[in-house]
């Protein structure tokens, strides 16, 4: 494989958000793997904190600057890349793209945009270019008019008709459709949309609610090639956000025609756009005939795109890459664990995977909480299994987000508000679906209400029954037998009978109930693949043999919502990379499909499971690691696991409940380093928070050093050293301060470094701290390297990170929130400006 | 429930759960992983006489569509699932799968790892099986002892010609087991067709005065049909446009001269890139194939390899140098799999408007 392009300019996927975790981060770590193969120097351009793929670049071509046209035309002309690679920074990087082709940059810089070429990359980005071009094509779509007014917007409704879709133009962000019934919802959205908008144009449409909303993401090369990589089926009906619906894969209630007319319709707009590498294409499906509509034509790297490479064991990135490149499909390479033939064979499933969305409404409860066009999850989990109702189960069970193995349940609701949530979707609606079945509302009925397809239903009612039959027979063999059939997990069984997890670990052993665990891999054992990502079932082979040699497993977070989990991925992450470079057999076990720790190439073996202590036993008896990292504050589980003596496991960063407090507030803390007896000082930190609280629960904005540092920074660091008896703190440890009105400072407390601030530590320091403390546990950390390594107090700049809120996207009014209520985070730097010190 | 067993030739066994018919037969085992379309699947006369083990983890999930057969009486011995779905929705009055398999006797067994019978059927090859009550001594000795037909295409296909009228070209369908897949892409070509039986004379063919000749899909071994089908097409190549599909490819090829190989492990699905050589562009289509042409032994005097399989290396198509004659071995009609590859047709309707255009040249 050989390439022209010497320098390429990678755009990066920003902050974590609404729309957006990690997934991108994880698919440009992917993606910057592939590159390094080609001999090709990257340029990277990211300001997400949390970035794990930024660190896999050569420091000095990091730029850690939001994704932008201003910050990238500057970049463009001091680097003089070949080439610009937009897809994997999302919707954001295309449009910065194609500013970039409009104002002449890429012509003027002889730069080669890879992916799309920029006539085709209008096509997509502007609305009317798209329609007129799907027209062309013959693919159909939706009636639609842009309209500068509200007048013309009524005109374009008396023609078609209620209900009508209205969305902004050229918004900040993709998210806001709002879906009208009548007239008055129809101001009220025009108004919204004609303020979100800065060209003055409002798009609106025909509304296709209800019908069947299906994904189709394929590849494409330069010479027209194409491969399906997977079809992903939305089980809420269109009118309900893809991301905030419940989806499978593969896709389970279509016939072959129309699969194939979609499949055939996908590659019809790819060969159209000339689209290289990834496409991701959405299409309602009518309920009653074969009629379909094209919704969205996104030729970069969306969440779905890469969901349907982590179902399929594809590797997606790394692939769309090398065609982005120019290379032909057949001529690509992959690393050795994968067979030769991989690259350009369709993926083909025999497993099914249930995405279920995770949203906010805990941490930010004063929201419009109902499900619409409006995308309002931050997360989600996957479960993984051999059959619907054991995927239905195992997703059910990670998106809890409890470590307790408890079936959920809404029997409290009452009857009127089952049925109002049956036709005006709240979050985590499949509860409410199995309530209503558990009332004996029918399944046609139910199908009637919520244009949920009967397939669905009739899948949950058999969980149903299997759940009646699992508690009404407790302890009995049979019971065990089809609550693993139906996904439950050992500890669930031993919740709902309110017996030890140990019970049921002997009645398995007496039955002979014996786990077995599947690869997840594209061929559905045609080829004797080794992906290394497994799942559970309770079926005959067990194809998954314990590691060899030393081993860790590390047990990740599972699904995001608000607060640390993004930093907590970054840190996982860096737990496995540490403990994979010091000679360890690495395991992951995790259910975030975004997330970068389920990156391939991070660990030795990927097991993705629910996060709950029967999975955890199942996966330890087999592994028998030698040690288990539990990152993150997890109380029950890190108990729970405590109760098994033989399990060597560490909590990292440690439990938040060791920490000192003598007040709860601080302005300012230092931070140690800690081995034995050694205390090295890390840095000076100043808090911030938007409304200038100091309460510790607020403090999300973060200043590496500290404000004044060159008055202030050696007394307080002498005085943090004084507070600090090693016999009680180690590893990397926080002393707060808190500034009175005075301009003093009083000594605050003592904590554990927490995530965000670790992750954030390893941008600003140049020192990967989180390694530092995992080969601390490993018993591995030389710490005269490290002091000798690492020189504080020398600072030419400030670096700067600050906490990003998801209230605009819920719209809600607030503007500050607390550490819990964070969706991610934004990193910046400045130069110290010696006048104001 | 009743639970029932699938017992292999190499002395294992399955334990499951009975659906459909509770017929006891014996078939070759074959796994398919095409993702959609069982319906398709099942009913495709390429399974007569065979078990399918679909890969897929779910079937049954969507009833039995009204124009989705491809045969009028399916001939599988057997379905084997990993879960199975007794829908049957109303707006297209789809009949359940249950319904269909009891209609024409296939038994099903599901709730079976059928993740380990495909990769033990990769590792032993092809096998022989059996669906049975109980999987005793006697089962086993029932299975050794059993010896399927060779007579095939007999059973399947039509024993008389019928018509499936249009106002376009003149299309003579030679049935060895045909799917109705290539009936439909015929149809939407306007082509005027007469489906006649395997055994038609190139007589009898020229006779109905076609535009065009298809070879059809069918099951089992190509060399299981007497010279006189070899013959036939030798004869009528030679006279219209001809196109083979699966069997008929194989026939084809063998008419030609070329030797077919049966392939260590049948090859079901939709997932291995073909490439079309002239062009190098690869796509994908269901290949349904327990045989292959041997490339060695083309006679490239006669006949060029038009397309191959990249992951197997298999000749996916041939094309006759002196005339208008040219063989697919997958099935471009996308029922079911990805219908990449439909054009085809057209290629064949184009070959026939062209010998239409030049009829005065040639006669």
């Amino acid at each position: 494989m050989t390439t022209n392009i010497k320098k390429l300019l990678l755009l990066g996927g920003g902050p974590t958000n609404i729309g957006h975790e990690n997934e991108l981060d994880a698919a440009a770590y992917e993606r910057l793997t592939a590159i390094k193969k080609t001999g090709t120097q990257v340029i990277y351009v990211d300001d997400n904190p949390f970035s794990f793929a930024s660190e896999e670049v050569q420091p000095a071509d990091v730029y850690v600057q939001a994704v932008n046209f201003q910050n990238v035309v500057k970049i463009i002309e001091k680097e003089k890349p070949d080439a610009i690679m937009p897809k994997i920074g999302g919707l954001n990087a295309m449009q910065v793209a194609w500013q970039l082709e409009e104002s002449d940059v890429l012509a003027s810089h002889n730069i080669q945009l890879l992916g799309i070429r920029p006539i085709d990359l209008r096509k997509v980005l502007d609305n009317q270019q798209l329609r007129e071009m799907l027209t062309e094509t013959g693919e159909p779509i939706i009636a639609s008019k842009i309209v500068a007014d509200d007048d013309e917007a009524m005109d374009f409704v008396r023609d078609v008709g209620f209900p009508v879709i209205v969305k902004p133009l050229s918004a900040s962000h993709d998210t806001s459709r709002f879906i009208c019934n009548n007239t008055d919802e129809l101001e009220d959205a025009l108004e919204i949309s004609f303020k979100r908008t800065y060209i003055k144009r409002v798009s609106i449409e025909q509304s296709i609610v209800g019908y069947k909303e299906i994904e189709m993401v394929a590849i494409r090369d330069e010479n027209g090639n194409k491969l399906l990589i997977s079809g992903l089926e939305d089980m809420d009906p269109i009118g309900i956000h893809s991301g905030d619906s419940i989806i499978f894969a593969p896709t389970q209630t279509l016939i072959n025609q129309e699969y194939q007319a979609l499949r055939t319709a996908t590659f019809r707009i790819m060969d159209e756009i000339n689209v290289t590498g990834t496409c991701h294409i959405q299409f309602a499906q009518s309920r009653t005939n074969a009629n379909y509509y094209v919704t969205k034509v996104s030729p970069f790297f969306t969440r779905n795109a890469l969901l349907a490479a982590k179902v399929t064991g594809y590797p997606l990135s790394y692939v769309s890459t090398l065609l982005e490149m120019g290379y032909a499909l057949p001529e690509i390479k992959l690393p050795e664990k994968y067979s030769k033939y991989l690259p350009f064979m369709e993926p083909t499933m025999d497993h099914v995977v249930v995405r279920i969305p995770l949203w906010p409404f805990r941490d930010i409860p004063d929201v419009d909480q109902h499900l619409n066009t409006l995308m309002k999850s931050v997360g989600s989990t996957i479960g993984v299994g051999r059959t619907v109702e054991e995927a239905i189960m195992k997703a059910m069970h990670s998106s809890q987000f409890s470590p307790r193995d408890i079936l959920p349940s809404v029997s409290k609701v009452n009857d009127d508000d089952v049925i109002n949530q049956l036709i005006h979707p709240l979050a985590s609606r499949i509860l409410i679906l199995m309530e209503a079945l558990r009332r004996g509302f029918s399944i046609d009925e139910l199908s009637e209400l919520t244009k949920i397809d009967r397939f669905y239903f009739y899948k949950m009612n058999q969980l149903l029954r299997a759940q009646d039959f699992v508690i009404n027979n407790p302890l009995s063999p049979t019971a065990v037998e089809v609550g693993h059939k139906y996904g439950f997990g050992d500890g669930m069984l031993a919740e709902l009978w309110h017996v030890n997890i140990s019970t049921i670990e002997r009645m398995n052993r007496n039955a002979k109930q014996k786990v077995t665990f599947k690869e997840v891999e594209p061929s559905a054992g045609e080829f004797m693949e080794a992906t290394n990502v497994f799942y559970s079932s309770y079926e005959l082979e067990n194809e998954s043999r314990a590691c060899p040699g030393k081993t860790a497993l590390v047990i990740g977070r599972g699904g995001n919502q608000l607060g640390p989990n993004a930093a907590a991925d970054y840190y996982t992450a860096q737990i496995l990379n540490t403990t994979r470079k010091a000679g360890y057999q690495t395991i992951i076990m995790n259910t975030n499909p975004n997330a970068i720790s389920l990156a391939p190439a991070l660990s030795d073996k990927q097991y993705i499971e629910p996060i709950q202590l029967g999975n955890i036993l199942n996966i330890v008896n087999l592994e028998k690691p030698d040690i288990i990292f539990l990152p993150g504050n997890r109380h029950y589980l890190s108990n729970k696991l405590r109760e098994f003596a033989d399990l060597n496991m560490v909590v990292l960063p440690p439990d938040q409940k060791v920490a000192k407090y003598k007040q709860k507030q601080a302005t300012d803390a230092v931070d140690l380093f800690i081995d034995q007896d050694r205390i090295l000082p890390i840095t000076t930190i100043s808090f911030y928070t938007k409304s200038h609280r100091t309460e510790l629960r607020y403090i999300n904005d973060y200043q590496q050093p500290m404000a004044h540092w060159q008055r202030e920074e050696n007394d307080l660091i002498t005085e943090a050293i004084s507070k600090i008896d090693t016999s009680q703190w180690q590893g990397l440890v926080q002393v707060l301060f808190y500034k009175d009105a005075a301009a003093t400072y009083q000594f605050a407390g003592i904590r554990p470094i927490r995530i965000t601030e670790s992750a954030f530590l390893n941008k600003t320091t140049g020192v990967n701290w989180i390694d530092a403390l995992v080969k601390k546990y490993l018993g591995i950390l030389d710490i005269d390297q490290l002091a000798s390594y690492y020189q504080p107090g020398i600072h030419k700049r400030y670096a700067m990170m600050e906490a990003v809120f998801p209230f605009k996207e819920l719209q809600s009014n607030r503007t500050d929130g607390t550490s819990t209520q964070e969706v991610g985070s934004s990193l910046s730097f400045r130069k110290i400006d010696s006048s104001t010190i | 429930m009743t639970q029932r067993y699938l017992i292999l030739e190499d002395g294992s066994a399955y334990a499951g759960k009975a659906f459909g018919s509770l017929a006891t037969t014996t078939g070759e085992l074959v796994a398919n992983s095409t993702m959609n379309g069982y319906q398709e699947i099942i009913s495709n006369q390429i399974y007569h006489n065979q078990i399918i083990v679909f890969t897929q983890t779910s079937i049954g999930n969507t009833g039995l569509a009204q124009n989705a057969y491809e045969s009028v009486l399916p001939s599988a011995k057997g379905v084997i699932v990993r879960e199975y779905e007794n829908l049957a929705t109303d707006h297209f009055k789809r009949i359940s799968l249950d319904r269909y398999l009891k209609r024409h006797k296939i038994p099903g067994i599901y709730d079976v790892d059928t993740r380990q019978i495909r990769r033990h059927l990769q590792q032993k090859g092809n096998m022989m099986a059996s669906i049975v009550d109980v999987a005793d001594e006697h089962a086993f000795d029932q299975l050794h002892a059993t010896v399927l037909t060779n007579q095939q295409v007999a059973q399947v296909a039509t024993p008389k010609p019928y018509p499936n009228p249009d106002e376009g070209a003149n299309v003579i369908v030679v049935d060895f087991g045909l799917k109705s897949g290539i009936l439909r892409e015929l149809s939407k070509r306007d082509c005027n067709v007469t489906v006649v039986p395997w055994s038609a004379t190139s007589e009898a063919i020229l006779d109905l005065d076609p535009d065009g000749v298809v070879l059809s899909t069918g099951p089992g071994a190509p060399g299981n049909l007497p010279e006189s089908v070899l013959q036939m097409i030798r004869e009528v190549q030679t006279q219209v446009p001809l196109l083979g599909i699966g069997l008929g490819h194989e026939l084809f090829a063998m008419a030609n001269g070329a030797k077919v190989d049966q392939l260590r492990v049948e090859h079901h699905g939709s997932n291995h890139p073909i490439r079309e050589i002239i062009t190098n562009e690869i796509f994908f289509s269901g290949q349904e194939q327990g045989y292959a042409v041997d490339s060695k032994s083309i006679d490239h005097a006669k006949l060029f390899i038009t397309h191959i399989d990249l992951v197997n290396g298999t000749v996916q198509g041939l094309r006759h140098r002196d005339y208008p004659a040219f063989s697919v071995q997958f099935s471009p009609d996308g029922a079911p799999g990805p219908k990449d590859s439909v054009g085809l047709f057209d290629d064949f309707t184009e070959f026939m408007a062209r010998r239409r255009d030049n009829n005065d040249d040639e006669y």
